[in-house]
């Protein structure tokens, strides 16, 4: 680990001046990710914003069908909250499979997103539901949110707050662990909505993404048979020693209907 | 002796009397201890496979802030810290001596593998040291690589070392290689299998570490670092640095995790063995784990083309093997031993196979030097024999259990007599096997078999009756002392040490037997240098046998010892005196002492000792796995051992230990795997985030079973079975695995069997007969 300043934000409107004036600060929440890459020696940041603490980020509620939760919500705690289980049990089981209970324990709802690791979880549920990012400037749409690999929409200096699900009919999410990290090789949100269908996938490529062919499959019929004859385009996959392009689409596929399954399970 | 009735002594199922302190957090590992005025140290390391070094620019680390020292190859060679100890000293093949590379404990010219320790910065502080080992500039010319433990043996691999031509550091054969070829000619049937154990990382819970002082008046070195035993690690830093044992004194107090990876004199203990003398001050280091993966010893690694003879009815007539042991880089002290000497003494395994005959091939590669993990090449001769036994099974449609039971060495043969001259005690084999198919319902499992289907899913049976050499040990004893406390409370002092194994309650347990006292009024200490005791590490399951058994040793003679000192306080002859749970009475008067009221009044001690030959616990494995063809995902739907270790001193830690080790075989099977990239000879698989370890939620129930026949060797009829679950798992769960997807048509896979692989395999396969994807 390289020395860096650390300084404690007061206030969400502090942090956001304290990140906005230095490019080689960076934000600090659960830090399941940063610090890792801080102790490999793999990043070199002037300052760590710790944000922890901020009563703006925290919380969870139901605002009509709306289920709005705080971004330094622990991922524990999203498991746990009886509101989330009881607005959408597909959310709360997803984060009670995120890393172990150590990373469930210490890493964030708004920390994980910004992140936007390729295999993380909570991006399939962002990207399945159409949530909306609510930041300390604006709302970004999730469909406009994730640009690729660790990549955003969100400018520097600026920090989710809150996360605001619309709450579907139905939803499920099913993961395929790598063998290794427990990070999706394959996670497939499908949320079945008053919009329509949406199925997204994390960790197969570099970054979620919905499976349009998918969604318009079960669009005719919610059923798993519906994407069994379906093959997800391998290409823009991604390969490496743990998975072929190949293995990877059809854990995807896979998963899809295990979560289709599941949904219809809940009938 | 009446083995089965030794030990009740607070309980077969005593729970570890060392626990308590050790989840407590008052363990006291390497990295706990700490002297005034210690300095730290930080290592540059190779970040390149093979490259010769053409400059090495220090200055701007010397400059850094809190930087002490710098020290490179220059200093190594110069302090003459270039030649580690080697336990190949024996002749091979035509009488030829190995060929034994050298190795400066900072890198002297050339390095030879990702991780290899290039200079050694001391600092105030750990970070100063590491910040400043950046501030290092290496110019380094780049060499052909060579990674693959075959092809580094071919004409025109890059040549690691002048003196290892062909970087083939040893060869050897054994068994009788005229009758085998004899034999195989007139078979009526011969399996093949081309085997790869894999290179797998050791991982111990604690990381290394080292603290390492230097005392001007005596010329004397302290190094407190994890050990399985003092006297290994002492006899290995003599050897490497010429400083006699007497100048040198190891700590260790708890050691968390060993496996085989503790039992090396590393180039790092040394090296800062030159800083703390040169900067007179202490010197500590710390590895990360990122810097384990890259220099702690890796294991296995090892490949084997094997075949096996038979006859019409299934009888073994021979079996020979061409095997290639990858040792990385250089070599560590017994690296390249025991992939040679452990498949020899169990060549035949549990079977009566007449002729037998393999070849040995010793091969460097640039890669993380390879030594003993858990088993020790047990595991890989035992995997390669069941695998050739399960083949042969299905290709002659003969059921593996009755296949085996052909050929078992019977009941009534020991002791017996192997064809590489092995004498295998005593054990029962079929016995073993009977209990192990009740145990897992094996008649049952056609039926399961069909239900699993049903579902959509393989399941597959597999099974592996093994064997492996316990006991013997390279020190000329084992010695154990106890000390009699004026309360009557006893210390024992062993060599033998533990990583984990809980010696403090076996040991405890043994000599509160012997002594009729409870095992909590025993206190062991390990690791205790100033009492110059001999004995071996704690190593190839061999502990009970050796220091076990002198436990018990020990506590009878302190009785012999004592009777005349109690007869003397008694004012009665010796024969007058009787012993009894921690107490002397007189015969003739209810007059009586106690050890604590005999220590109170002279103080009292004894040390006992013994030399062991080799044991032979045995076992016989049944994993029964469910694998869903549409991910290639392996489901270990249950998982049985029988096992025959010898009497039990204590069956909690007997199961803990075949869990432990079970858990083991199951992380090399499905998950483990170092890879290096075959061009570059970088390590890809350098983290926890691409190397996958056996989670808790991948094991379900194991069923645990004893058979027991009570050894010969020591009085106390142990064994040893600290590595007996990584020796029988790892055939049985990839027997389970092939027997699961040998009807698609699945050609034999090898380890790791992971879901990616499955996956492949079965989707080949089902193209293969016409079925799609």
């Amino acid at each position: 680990m390289y020395a860096f300043q650390y300084r404690k934000a007061k206030t969400l409107k502090e942090a956001g001046e304290l990140l906005a004036r230095d490019d080689e600060a960076k934000p600090l929440s659960g830090g399941m990710t940063l610090i890792p890459t801080l102790k490999a020696r793999l990043a070199q940041p002037t300052q760590l914003i710790d944000l922890n603490g901020l009563s703006e980020l925290s919380g969870i509620e139901v605002k009509g069908d709306v289920l709005s939760i705080g971004a330094a919500t622990r991922h524990q705690e999203v498991a746990n909250s009886k509101v989330v289980r009881d607005a959408l049990p597909a959310l709360s089981s997803l984060a009670s499979h995120i890393g172990d209970p150590q990373v469930r324990n210490r890493g964030t709802l708004g920390g994980s997103v910004a992140n936007n690791d390729p295999a993380a979880d909570y991006p399939s549920a962002v990207l399945g539901l159409n949530a909306k990012v609510i930041t300390n400037k604006r709302e970004i749409a999730a469909d406009d949110f994730f640009q690729g690999m660790f990549a955003t929409a969100l400018e520097p200096g600026e920090i989710i707050v809150r996360i605001a699900f619309p709450l579907p009919e139905k939803a499920a999410y099913a993961k395929f662990a790598h063998p290794a990290t427990g990070y999706a090789m394959a996670g497939v949100f499908v949320a079945q909505t008053a919009d329509g269908i949406r199925v997204a996938v994390t960790g197969a490529g570099p970054g979620v993404f919905r499976w349009t062919d998918a969604e318009q499959a079960l669009t005719k019929k919610m059923d798993a048979a519906a994407i069994e004859q379906l093959t997800l385009a391998a290409d823009d996959l991604n390969e490496d020693m743990h998975g072929s392009r190949e293995y990877r689409a059809q854990l995807a596929k896979v998963m899809a209907m295990r979560a289709v399954a599941a949904i219809a399970g809940k009938n | 002796m009446d083995h089965q009735h030794l030990f009740d002594v607070g309980g077969t199922h005593l729970s570890r009397l060392e626990d308590l302190r050790l989840i407590k957090g008052e363990g006291c590992y390497a990295a706990d201890w700490s002297l005034p005025n210690q300095a730290h140290a930080a290592f540059l390391r190779a970040d390149r496979a093979h490259a010769k070094i053409v400059s090495i620019n220090t200055d701007a680390a010397r400059k850094a802030r809190g930087v002490l020292g710098v020290y490179t190859g220059a200093d190594a060679v110069a302090a003459g810290y270039v030649k580690p100890l080697s336990m190949l000293t024996f002749a091979g093949k035509d009488g030829k001596k190995a060929n034994l590379p050298n190795r400066a404990v900072l890198a002297n010219g050339t390095v030879r593998f990702v991780g290899e320790t290039v200079a050694m910065v001391i600092a105030e502080t750990a970070l100063q040291a590491q910040d400043a080992a950046e501030l290092i500039e290496v110019e380094y010319e780049d060499l052909p690589v060579t990674v693959d433990p075959r092809a580094t043996l071919e004409a025109g691999a890059p040549q690691l070392h002048d003196n290892v031509p062909g970087n083939m550091v040893f060869e050897q054969e054994a068994g009788d290689a005229a009758a085998v070829d004899a034999a195989f000619a007139k078979a009526a049937h011969v399996t093949k299998l081309k085997l790869d154990c894999t290179r797998v990382a050791p991982n111990p819970m604690e990381p290394r570490a080292c603290l390492v002082a230097h005392d001007a008046a005596s010329g004397g070195y302290t190094l407190h670092t994890p050990v399985q035993g003092i006297n290994m690690m002492r006899m290995q830093i003599a050897a490497y640095t010429g400083v006699p044992d007497d100048k040198l004194t190891i700590k260790a107090k708890d050691v968390g995790g060993g496996f085989g990876q503790r039992s090396i004199a590393y180039t790092e203990y040394v090296a800062a063995m030159i800083a703390a003398k040169a900067l007179k001050r202490p010197v500590k280091w710390v590895s990360t784990r990122s810097e384990g993966f890259m220099s702690d010893s890796h294991g296995r690694a090892n490949y084997i083309d094997a075949e096996l003879a038979l006859d019409k009815d299934g009888t073994f007539l021979a079996m020979r093997l061409d095997w290639i042991a990858d040792l990385g880089a250089y070599l560590h002290p017994a690296g390249p031993v025991s992939p040679m000497r452990n498949p020899v003494t169990c060549l035949n395994g549990v079977y009566k196979t007449p002729a037998l005959f393999g070849r040995w091939r010793v091969a460097l590669t640039n890669t993380v030097p390879v030594s003993a993990y858990r088993g020790a090449a047990r595991p890989e001769i035992a995997y390669t024999i069941e695998r050739l036994v399960d083949e042969a099974a299905a290709q002659m449609s003969i059921d593996p259990g009755e296949l085996r039971r052909r050929n078992f060495i019977p009941k009534e043969a020991f002791p017996y007599k192997t064809p590489t001259g092995s004498v295998y005690d005593i054990a029962d084999f079929p016995g073993v096997l009977d209990k192990a198919l009740k145990i897992a319902d094996v008649a049952g499992f056609d039926k399961r078999r069909t239900i699993s289907g049903k579902r959509g899913m393989l399941r597959g049976l597999g099974m592996s009756t093994v064997i492996e050499n316990s006991g013997a040990g390279m020190f000329p004893k084992d010695e154990v002392l106890i000390e009699v406390g004026t309360d009557g409370n006893l210390t024992a002092y062993s060599i033998s040490h533990s990583q984990g194994q809980g010696h403090e309650t076996t040991f405890a347990q043994i000599i509160g037997d012997a002594l009729g006292i409870p095992a909590e009024r025993i206190q062991l200490r390990q690791g205790i240098a100033e009492k110059g005791l001999i004995g071996n590490h704690t190593g190839g399951s061999r502990t009970i046998v050796g220091a076990g058994t002198v436990c018990h040793i020990a506590a009878k003679k302190l009785i012999e010892v004592a009777t005349p000192l109690a007869a003397e306080q008694l004012g009665v002859e010796p024969s007058q005196v009787a012993y009894a749970k921690g107490e002397f009475q007189s015969k003739e008067s209810s007059k009586k002492i106690t050890l604590g009221e005999l220590a109170a009044k002279k103080p009292l001690s004894v040390t006992g000792e013994g030399k062991f030959g080799s044991t032979f616990p045995n076992g016989c494995h049944i994993a029964e796995v469910e694998i869903d063809p549409q991910t290639g995902v392996t489901d270990v739907a249950s998982y049985v051992t029988v096992d025959d270790c010898g009497t039990v001193i204590n069956h909690t830690i007997v199961e803990g230990q075949m869990h432990g080790a079970v858990a083991q075989g199951w992380g090399q099977i499905f998950g483990e795997n170092i890879v290096y990239d075959p061009d570059t000879g970088q390590l890809l698989t350098g983290s926890f985030m691409d190397y996958a370890m056996p989670k808790a939620g991948w094991i379900k129930d194991i069923t645990i079973a004893d058979h027991t026949t009570f050894g010969t060797i020591s009085p106390l009829g142990v064994k040893g079975m600290g590595e007996s679950g990584c020796t029988a798992s790892l055939g049985a769960l990839t027997n389970a695995v092939m027997n699961a997807l040998r009807p698609l048509g699945v050609p034999p896979l090898d380890m790791p069997l992971t879901a990616h692989k499955l996956w492949q395999a079965i989707t080949t396969a089902k193209a293969g007969h016409g079925e799609g994807r």
